[in-house]
């Protein structure tokens, strides 16, 4: 790191500036920074002036989503008497039309992804998109049919239920097979359209947490299996679609799992 | 030398009153009613003992100290610091006046200025002054650890007695006959926090490293060449922790091995890391480095670094040289973190499971800040010949500037540090865009109570119970405190509780969504009427029943 001049004598450096300027602009950049993102997410009064002007032009049927995900909880605060908990505990977002996305931080909502806004919105932090599509038509939501099912099988009947499943909210019919032994659950008549779309997933953290075995689901229709999916205890809500015939069937899905208190969750719809 | 010594002394007690004045606004922890509960009983029988009011028989033992479940009276975890939180809750509550939290938080206050203290007192004989200080004041200013040594807890004492051991056996080191205060307060640390079982790893590492340096004496010069402080840490460490524990007293061994045994299969509670709840491994390896990265302050690592990088670079300059301090900072550092890269080691509560490493860190990064300071004087002379007084002043103005910075972030951090990250993080809306834990403990409840308390009714009125969520076992300590009106009583626990609940709350980490949950369903409603949020990132909600 040392040179010496023509005397002989010990010179430092220019590199020897190196390690105190980088300490310098560091430091200074990390005063700056600090203070800067303390105060870069918008506060009440940015969203009450966002939530007007959601309110202003909201359609009953309309979805109000938040992004990031970690600021659900103040949109909900301003905006939650526009959102029923059905709607909060949604099993997707494709039956909504009209979709209002609430953004801060540049940040998108899953609801929305590869939807493109009719209306963009911005102020004081807040980025209000406007998302307009076709909504897919539901004949049948097997949520609302559960009185109808008839049961088989190793364990006990569905309920519906708002559970927790992959650390998010969802209203799905919860079934807890015995270990080993599948559990069949039949909906008679069911309306159906051109393709039957389901999630399942493992509801309540800890029960995830103490036990690590999967959940397996399988929808039979006309004896055939149409539609298998498995979730792990880290995977969340779990996507299952399969083409039908409109018409009406009766259609069966089939829980398993390996080990005792598995709470299985899933709910499914008949889309036109 | 005496001046120099002084300054150690005043920053230590600048520490104290650091913590102590932070602490005021952090919420009581989960956990920290459990200790002060303990500690009150643990100095009870103490003193009972001492005024002859009870024996030392099993049954007086057992009925304070331990019992057949593995938590009972809290047997799972040492009694030294729960002691000092009874013992100062008595002489400072009972006895002076002193507000009840803050007098159980006291000693874990002091000894974050023991610990500045001995960061400073060996900075000071390895390289001078200048690094004493920096280094003591980047300690002073970390930002979680001076959060942790605000609570009556186990994390920051054991930062404090973890590097008190390093710090004693290296002072014994120096051949003295006597070295028993290495022993002494290696078993101070075993009776403070089992991290203590992870010390004999950097100790006896270095130890035999220094007698490798002998080997011309044969294997009795490597393993026997201070034989003396083998001794002492083998036999004056034990018999330290057995005095202060008197569940050791008897089937010291079943006991013993029932200590192990709970942190060895500890459940794996929830912790969130980079988007994900982790509650079993395998957990990445990378969390210690990551979160360290992320919750000290950026300018203190830098420092670290540089102070690495010239600490090799000047090691034969180094005072102590047949000692081998560097090793012996790098060793310490390295037996704190080092289980956390191993994926099965649990990672809840993440930085402070490995803040014995933070010593190290901040005396290196002092040693760093000043060497880079001095490197650039050095440059500036041979433009221009600098006197004392501007090296001085460029000196103070680097240093004052490292220390500003972190300063800058612990101040930032308060009162919810546990959301807080640092710069390179992108602060707390950072840490939380990239899924980082959010907080633990249930601490930030107290940022709400003031909105539960004005929806309080009347006294005389019937009550409004709260589902009060993670603060429940601190419910009764702020009614007690003034914070909680008494028609507000803890609803209960789950489901039953906020079926039962008029307001509830919820304490935001990702495993506890499910509380939202049950919350909207018994309530009707998604939308809380109140959101507690640090620097935007929320932290508590509030519900009130329609």
């Amino acid at each position: 790191m040392e040179s010496s001049d023509e005397a002989g004598r010990v010179v430092p450096r220019r590199l020897h500036v190196v390690p105190v300027l980088l300490l310098v602009a560091i430091a200074a950049w990390e005063i700056l920074a600090t203070r800067c993102s303390a105060t870069s997410v918008p506060g009440d009064p940015a969203w009450a002036k966002a939530a007007q002007f959601v309110r202003a032009g909201y359609q009953p049927g309309d979805l109000i989503v938040f992004a990031p995900g970690w600021v659900d909880p103040v949109g909900r605060m301003h905006l939650g008497d526009l959102i029923p908990i059905e709607v909060a505990a949604r099993m997707d977002a494709a039956r909504y039309g009209r979709i209002w996305e609430l953004s801060i931080r540049g940040a998108r909502s899953p609801d929305t992804a590869g939807l493109t806004p009719v209306a963009i919105t911005r102020g004081a932090g807040i980025e209000i998109r406007r998302y307009e599509r076709t909504p897919v038509e539901v004949v049948a939501d097997l949520r609302d049919r559960v009185t109808t099912a008839r049961v088989e099988g190793g364990g006990g009947g569905p309920t519906v239920e708002l559970a927790e499943v992959g650390f998010a909210p969802h209203r799905c019919l919860q079934v807890v097979p015995t270990a080993g032994v599948p559990l069949r659950i039949t909906f008679p008549g069911v309306p159906l359209g051109t393709e039957l779309v389901g999630y399942v997933g493992i509801a309540d953290v800890f029960t995830r947490r103490d036990n690590r075995a999967p959940a397996q689901l399988d929808v039979e229709l006309g004896g055939q299996v149409i539609a298998s999916a498995t979730a792990g205890v880290d995977d969340g809500w779990i996507r299952f679609a399969a083409p039908t015939t409109p018409g009406t069937a009766e259609v069966t899905f089939i829980a398993r799992a390996s080990s005792a208190h598995r709470l299985i969750c899933f709910a499914a719809e008949a889309r036109r | 030398m005496r001046t120099e010594r002084l300054v150690g002394w005043i920053l230590a007690l600048l520490t104290t009153i650091l913590v102590v004045g932070n602490q005021q606004d952090v919420g009581v922890a989960r956990d920290e009613i459990v200790y002060m509960q303990h500690g009150s009983r643990y100095a009870e029988w103490w003193l009972g003992l001492v005024t002859l009011d009870h024996g030392i028989g099993k049954a007086t033992v057992t009925k304070t100290w331990g019992g057949p479940g593995a938590t009972d009276n809290n047997r799972e975890h040492p009694p030294l610091i729960k002691t000092l939180f009874g013992l100062s809750e008595k002489l400072f509550h009972d006895g002076l006046g002193v507000d009840e939290v803050t007098a159980y938080r006291l000693p874990t206050a002091v000894l974050h200025g023991v610990c500045v203290l001995l960061v400073y007192l060996m900075a000071l004989a390895l390289w001078g002054f200048a690094e004493a200080v920096a280094g003591a004041l980047l300690l002073m200013l970390l930002p979680r650890a001076l959060f942790h040594a605000g609570l009556a807890a186990f994390d920051a004492p054991i930062m404090t007695l973890w590097f008190a051991s390093i710090y004693a056996y290296w002072k014994c080191l120096d051949g003295r006959k006597w070295p028993w205060q290495a022993g002494v307060v290696f078993g101070l640390a075993l009776a403070t926090k089992h991290n203590a079982f992870l010390l004999p790893f950097a100790i006896g590492t270095h130890y035999l490293v220094l007698g490798v340096r002998n080997r011309a004496a044969g294997w009795r010069g490597i393993v026997l060449h201070r034989w003396r402080l083998i001794v002492s840490f083998v036999v004056l460490g034990p018999l330290t922790l057995v005095a202060v524990w008197p569940w050791l007293w008897f089937d010291t061994f079943q006991h013993v091995r029932d200590w192990v045994a709970f942190h060895t299969t500890h459940v794996h509670y929830n912790f969130e890391y980079l988007g994900d709840n982790w509650n079993a491994p395998r957990f990445p390896w990378h969390t210690a480095l990551v979160t360290t990265l992320f919750t000290v302050p950026l300018v203190t690592l830098a420092g670290a670094a540089l102070g690495a990088v010239s600490w090799w670079s000047r090691r034969a300059q180094v005072t102590d040289l047949s000692r081998a301090p560097g090793l012996l900072l790098a060793l310490s550092a390295a037996a704190s973190i080092g289980p956390f890269f191993l994926g099965t080691t649990p990672i809840f509560g993440a930085e402070k499971h490995w803040m014995p490493a933070l010593p190290s860190i901040c005396l290196v990064a002092g040693v760093g800040v000043v060497w880079a300071a001095r490197l650039a004087i050095g440059f500036i002379d041979t433009l221009r010949p600098v006197p004392a007084r501007g090296r001085a002043a460029i000196l103070g103005g680097v240093v004052a500037l490292v220390v500003a910075a972190a300063a800058v972030e612990t101040v930032t951090a308060q009162p919810y540090a546990l959301t807080w990250y640092s710069a390179l993080a992108g602060g707390a809306p950072g840490g939380a865009d990239r899924g980082m834990n959010r907080q633990f403990w249930g601490v930030a409840a107290r940022g709400v109570l003031p909105v539960l308390a004005a929806e309080a009714p009347p006294a005389g009125s019937p009550p409004r119970p709260v589902y009060t969520h993670d603060a429940s076992p601190a419910w009764g300590l702020y009614q007690r405190l003034g914070l909680v009106p008494g028609t507000l009583p803890d609803a209960g626990r789950e489901q039953v509780g906020i079926d039962r609940s008029k307001l509830a709350i919820v304490i935001h980490e990702k495993h506890f969504n499910r509380h939202d949950y049950l919350v909207w369903k018994s309530y009707g409603t998604v939308q809380p009427i109140f959101v507690l949020r640090a620097h935007g990132v929320p932290i508590v909600s509030v519900y009130r029943r329609p």
